[in-house]
């Protein structure tokens, strides 16, 4: 099954927060993070919000890339823009 | 609150609220890490446990050391610590460490020991990152926290048959590094 082409406004609306998935951009893929511990509510580390492409953040980051290992790919980011979002699906997630 | 000292941080262009939440965050780890690592430690028991408990109990005041040392900083910068000491622990910078199913498992105690340390490790690498050649003095205390948490992350990682650390424990007082900032 193809994976979903996000453009970044459609990656915008998956933050972390109200409940909505946090996804993540890095080299042209996207990355689910809604379960990991250091990406609660989509923040991470105070500087950085999930729904944004962090290609040129990582550089910066005191870990490489190897951290997205053990997250599953949900798409491809593409910069054309589209008319408009996706319906989000809200997860549950216990100590949300 | 110091307030020429936060004004001179402003001044070098570090954003201080989001400081103050990483220095708030990484407080919150370093206290939660003291509390989690006690039971760690009792639960370090029989012939395998014996040789670890002696290490895990310097990490663990080590620890309690780096919330000590952050929380004068914290005020100092015009932040605080929350009210609720439950919202203090749902801020921290890293995951709790927690004591594993099955606590007789030493390969798995010490899996939680080293991956503690090495959030850590990132933790204060960030905010050293962060405040090298703009805030003196979080830099500083940020440095001398990492110190003590590479070297804590080097001990266990070495259990782990990682490879040599260098090291050998402490021997003589806690905190080496940051030791300083507790007078």
């Amino acid at each position: 099954m193809p994976l979903h082409t996000f453009t970044r406004q459609e990656l915008a609306h998956y933050d972390g927060r109200d409940g909505a998935p946090a996804y993540i951009a890095y080299l042209g893929q996207v990355y689910d993070v809604s379960r990991s511990y250091h990406w609660r509510n989509g923040d991470h580390w105070v500087r950085h919000q999930a729904g944004a492409d962090l290609t040129a953040d990582l550089a910066q980051a005191p870990h490489g890339a190897e951290n997205l290992r053990s997250f599953p790919v949900v798409g491809i980011l593409s910069d054309e823009s589209n008319d408009g979002p996706p319906p989000i699906a809200r997860l549950d997630l216990p100590g949300r | 609150m110091a307030r020429v000292a936060r004004e001179m941080v402003e001044r070098s262009g570090i954003n201080v609220d989001e400081l103050l939440h990483l220095l708030v965050n990484n407080a919150a780890a370093e206290l939660t890490t003291f509390y989690y690592y006690t039971i760690l430690r009792v639960n370090l028991i029989g012939l395998q446990g014996e040789g670890l408990k002696e290490i895990a109990e310097t990490a663990r005041i080590e620890d309690r050391n780096h919330f000590e040392a952050l929380v004068p900083r914290i005020y100092e910068l015009g932040g605080q610590l929350p009210l609720d000491m439950r919202a203090f622990h749902d801020v921290s910078a890293c995951p709790p460490a927690a004591l594993p199913a099955d606590p007789t498992d030493i390969q798995a105690m010490l899996q939680v020991l080293v991956e503690a340390e090495r959030c850590a490790v990132r933790g204060y690498t960030h905010l050293c990152n962060l405040t090298a050649g703009k805030d003196h003095r979080t830099y500083d205390l940020s440095l001398a926290i990492l110190n003590e948490e590479v070297e804590h992350e080097s001990w266990f990682s070495e259990f782990l048959g990682e490879g040599p650390s260098g090291h050998f424990m402490r021997r003589g007082e806690t905190s080496p590094f940051v030791g300083k900032f507790l007078r």
